[in-house]
């Protein structure tokens, strides 16, 4: 109990003290706070990207590729073989019965961004007429929609804003043909990537194609999914295999993902290590300039203990101060903050979840830098007090 | 000269706190070194590709298969060195995720004259060349499987042969090393003849045409004529050199420079701050000691000068610590990104960028030890 009242008594002493010792103080402070700020503005990327890319992502909605195929672009399913997709159970069906399945067929095409004139690969989707079913966040911005047996494509907002040539009316020079952008689009909550539209018939015959490269269908309800896996498996005239969408945004996020979470924390680890260092350092200055006070302290009778952790938990609100000020600067800075990676569009996201991951971050390396110079403040020995002058 | 035992001792005043100030230093210029050889290494590789290998593609890459019997009239335009077909499959071999690129060329193995960043033996392309279900295994993969010449691999992918069936069996009959900035040799040859013929689909088609100019200097004029050549056909196509595919895909990453000198700048601030206070608290402590000096003969200058050596030789130490500590980490980001090496240019910027924080953060703990009034700093004794 008195060691408890000592620790107390201690803080509070340390605590105070601090505003005398100001430059070792915020050194910790400012220390920990570009660690923590460049951490959560780095995960932030990750967090902001994968909330863009889920956010429309439907458990009801199946994504079919090729037997094997790793990427729509690898997969090709024959336009011979939708009849039977059609065909399959448990799939909703329109209102004139007819099955909800999107044949896509994928064509890449170059686009120019406004701002710097870089070029970039953007998809455009050549469609069947089920479109606003199957996808029902689509909806119409500008102009109108593409006709069938057109050369006539829409695209989404976001690869008007980003690249130039796709306003309404614009015309794009696509397989040595004339094709004239006629709507504009956005697609769910998520304004995310650049992607296009076109009839698939006009696709088809203009490139020459037999097959799609993916099918998309809706399923009377997400439960259903293993049973039409299996059903869509197990029928021999079909070479496909079926995953839930948000498992295939899921994987294809991933490897991105990857790389910028091993870059943060990468980042993230040697920053701390840096603040760690700098409060080690900042805590022995500290403790040097009160070896008097703290020898006197031990003569007049404070335990050991009760030093150590008055001077542990000093670094530790230190350390927190600082993750506080660099997740307040990370989240004033950069949240919303738009990215641009390829022909996509995401917003930064500074979470909570990801403010309390800088603080048990912080929480972690301010222990680890207090613990020795908490150890040798308790180690003061008592005939320094009597020594000093 | 006379000097040096003093700066010495000063330094090893604190050995503690020159020990910590030491590894701050390393660890900061140590970042610095990594994120900033990263970013010119990419450039210094994407300066280095080939300017003189084109590659043919359609202008819808990867959607838009071009006809193989193109190649008569790419070879007929003048300027043209050597032009070959290729085409390319993806697969895995065992289990999804061990991914393996399948590149497919002719029997007739003209590329192999590609150029001294491919290296195969004549023995490897003559078995190349009579065994239709051949594949030349690249180093990389060689080292990964432990393939052997004479095993059969099995893959499997998302192309399918004419039978409906997506497994692929290849003969290993050589193996080859390719050494391109940027490129990795992971991944395998095998005979278009072989291929085309047991696809499904896409017959009598390949991805693109690569080809080396017999001038560098007119690679652009010969680019040009090839897509002249093609124009309003069926299939447009669009010629770039392997250097503008590079530069290409690094663009299509976008601007990695805003993040890295953010980074890099947080790093530096809190060092040149911790570094500042530890030597302005130093500077507070060891008043009495230079004032003893001041009281012996040294002048202002002199004193400044002791104090910035002091922080100066801590800080270009721990630099090249910190510089040689990125260097041993660099062979690790080419898994990322394959044929990185540090660029010298970045290990003098990190110098010469500790020097002048180490000077920044020494000058005014410095100008206050020049300034000191020996009266008054041994009164406070």
């Amino acid at each position: 109990m008195t060691s408890t009242r000592q620790f107390l008594a201690l803080l509070g002493m340390n605590l105070t003290d601090l505003l005398r010792r100001l430059a070792p103080a915020l050194t910790i402070v400012i220390g920990f706070s570009c660690a923590v700020g460049v951490l959560v503005a780095m995960l932030a990327m990750g967090v902001g990207a994968r909330r863009q890319v889920m956010s429309d992502a439907r458990a009801d909605r199946v994504v079919l590729w090729s037997n094997g195929a790793q990427s729509a672009g690898e997969s090709k399913i024959p336009t011979s073989a939708t009849t039977a997709i059609a065909d399959l159970p448990y799939l909703r069906r329109g209102a004139d019965g007819q099955a909800l399945a999107l044949s896509e067929a994928l064509i890449i095409l170059r686009a120019r961004t406004k701002s710097d004139h870089r070029q970039l690969y953007v998809p455009l989707y050549g469609v069947t007429s089920t479109l606003t079913e199957v996808i029902p966040e689509f909806h119409l911005v500008a102009g109108r929609t593409y006709r069938s047996g057109l050369r006539e494509v829409i695209a989404s907002r976001l690869c008007e804003r980003q690249f130039s040539s796709f306003e309404v009316g614009d015309h794009r020079f696509i397989h040595g043909s004339d094709w004239t952008i006629v709507g504009l689009f956005q697609q769910g909550h998520s304004q995310a990537t650049c992607i296009m539209y076109a009839d698939a018939g006009s696709i088809l015959s203009a490139f020459g194609r037999t097959s799609y490269n993916q099918v998309m269908v809706m399923l009377q309800s997400p439960e259903q999914y293993a049973a039409f896996a299996s059903a869509a498996k197990s029928n021999p005239t079909l070479h496909i295999d079926a995953a839930p969408e948000p498992a295939v945004v899921e994987r294809e996020f991933k490897q991105l993902n990857g790389i910028l979470d091993f870059a943060s924390y990468f980042v993230g680890t040697i920053l701390g290590i840096g603040a760690t260092l700098g409060a080690v350092s900042s805590l022995y200055a500290i403790v040097d300039s009160r070896r008097r006070e703290l020898a006197t302290l031990r003569a007049i009778g404070f335990a050991a203990r009760a030093i150590v952790a008055a001077t542990l938990v000093e670094a530790i609100v230190l350390a927190l101060l600082g993750a506080l000020v660099g997740g307040s600067l990370a989240w004033a800075l950069f949240d919303g903050f738009s990215v641009r990676p390829l022909s996509t569009s995401f917003q930064m996201s500074v979470t909570p979840a990801l403010l309390v991951l800088g603080c048990i971050w912080a929480l972690g390396m301010g222990l680890l830098g207090g613990l020795l110079p908490a150890l040798s403040a308790a180690r003061v020995p008592v005939s320094d007090a009597i020594r000093a002058t | 000269m006379k000097y040096l035992p003093l700066i010495w001792s000063g330094i090893w005043r604190k050995p503690g706190r020159a020990v910590l100030m030491f590894l701050q230093v390393t660890v900061a210029v140590g970042l610095f070194g990594v994120l900033q050889g990263l970013k010119s290494g990419v450039e210094h590789a994407v300066a280095a590709t080939r300017a003189d290998l084109l590659v043919v593609r359609s202008r819808e890459p990867f959607s838009d298969p071009l006809p193989v019997a193109w190649l008569q009239q790419i070879q007929a335009v003048p300027g043209v060195k050597l032009a070959f077909a290729q085409d390319e499959f993806d697969a895995s071999y065992q289990s999804p995720t061990q991914h393996i690129d399948v590149n497919v060329l002719p029997a007739n193995a003209s590329w192999a004259a590609i150029g001294p960043e491919l290296s195969v033996s004549r023995s490897a392309i003559t078995a190349f060349s009579h065994t239709r279900t051949g594949a030349l295994v690249g180093e990389s993969l060689v080292k990964k499987y432990g393939w052997k010449i004479g095993d059969r691999i099995p893959l499997h992918s998302g192309t399918a042969q004419a039978d409906g069936s997506t497994n692929w069996t290849f003969d290993m009959v050589g193996t080859f090393t390719y050494k391109a900035p940027l490129a990795q040799d992971n991944f395998i040859v095998v005979q278009y003849e072989y291929y085309d013929e047991a696809r499904l689909a896409g017959r009598g088609t390949v991805a693109d045409f690569p080809v080396v100019v017999r001038d560098p200097r007119h690679a652009e004029e010969v680019a040009d004529a090839i897509d002249r050549r093609f124009a309003n056909s069926a299939h447009e196509t669009k010629t770039e050199s392997l250097r503008e595919m590079a530069q290409s895909l690094m663009e299509q990453i976008g601007n990695l420079d805003f993040a890295i000198r953010s980074i890099v700048s947080a790093a530096l601030v809190a060092l040149l701050f911790s570094t500042t206070t530890m030597a302005m608290l130093t500077i507070r402590q060891r008043t009495p000691e230079l004032a003893v000096l001041k009281t012996v003969g040294f002048t202002d200058p002199a004193i400044f000068l002791v104090v910035c050596v002091e922080a100066l030789a801590v800080y270009v130490v721990a630099a090249f610590c910190g510089l040689a500590l990125a260097i041993l980490a660099f062979p690790w980001a080419n898994r990322f990104v394959p044929g990185l090496t540090m660029p010298p240019m970045v290990i003098v910027a990190g110098l010469a960028g500790a020097m002048v924080i180490g000077l920044l953060s020494a000058s005014l703990p410095a100008v206050r030890a020049a300034r000191l009034e020996v009266a008054n700093a041994l009164a406070d004794r």
